[in-house]
């Protein structure tokens, strides 16, 4: 049986997309990223990601109306599909079960 | 910079990438609460860099195959059973092995012509050793889970 692996990237996208929930976008998806996790983030590199894992039916977007904040440019909303949950769920066990049984890991784990 | 390296630098990149309306306007909306052009042409430059240099019909997330089919282990035993290589040659390494012993036969003939006795013994062994790998070839069978799939196709 095929399953789905997520890159690490892919999988803080999908996660931060789960933690905002509705009004998931790209800069509040790059915020939620950089102050839990500390990664600076890209928004091109993002943007592209979440167009991959578009592609995938990993998640889906829907456009917003345009604003006047950002120049009569329209939000792009993101969601997580029930398949993009599956990858991630399947993502974490594999981390998981790489991470078992390696002690030098184990000492820093918190 | 000046103020109107901002607009620049988003017209630059809404003129790259027309489709691109949403990051462009993620990228004035943040910029509006950080204030920091470095941050904003990293930001531009990184979006340009991520297209240019990004593979846009890559195939992801990965897929892994948990088991090998049946079929598939199948077809492997039938394609090593074809195609088994067998080295006759005195050399470990494939296709070096006649140069090998044509350059030591030269070189045997004119510095020591009695060890061509040893040389003929060794070829004789390798003829033999050859027929042997030939014959074990033949003969290797395929594990007994292959075999029933092969008798039930």
């Amino acid at each position: 049986m095929a399953r789905h692996l997520l890159t690490d990237f892919e999988l803080m996208l999908v996660v931060a997309i789960l933690r905002i929930g509705d009004d998931a976008y790209g800069v509040q998806i790059a915020r939620e990223i950089e102050e839990t996790s500390g990664r600076k983030v890209l928004l091109g590199a993002a943007y592209a990601a979440l167009d991959r894992l578009e592609r995938n039916r990993l998640v889906s977007s829907s456009v917003g109306a345009p604003t006047a904040e950002r120049g009569g440019r329209a939000r792009r909303f993101f969601r997580v599909t029930p398949c993009g949950i599956r990858a991630a769920q399947d993502t974490q066990q594999a981390l998981v079960a790489l991470w078992r049984g390696v002690p030098q890991l184990k000492e820093t784990r918190t | 910079m000046s103020d109107r390296s901002v607009p620049r630098a988003l017209a630059w990149l809404e003129r790259i990438l027309p489709d691109d309306g949403p990051l462009v306007g993620d990228l004035l909306e943040e910029f509006e609460r950080r204030q920091s052009y470095a941050w904003l042409w990293w930001q531009v430059l990184g979006a340009m860099a991520t297209r240019a240099f990004g593979a846009p019909g890559d195939i992801r997330p990965l897929r892994l195959v948990d088991d090998q089919p049946v079929e598939a282990m199948v077809r492997t035993h039938r394609w090593r059973a074809r195609c088994r290589p067998v080295n006759l040659s005195a050399s470990p390494i494939s296709d070096v092995g006649g140069i090998g012993l044509l350059l030591l036969t030269a070189h045997l003939s004119v510095t020591v012509p009695g060890a061509w006795v040893a040389l003929l013994v060794a070829m004789i062994a390798g003829v033999g050793l050859g027929a042997v790998l030939v014959l074990l070839g033949s003969r290797s069978t395929p594990p007994r889970s292959i075999q029933a799939h092969m008798r039930a196709g």
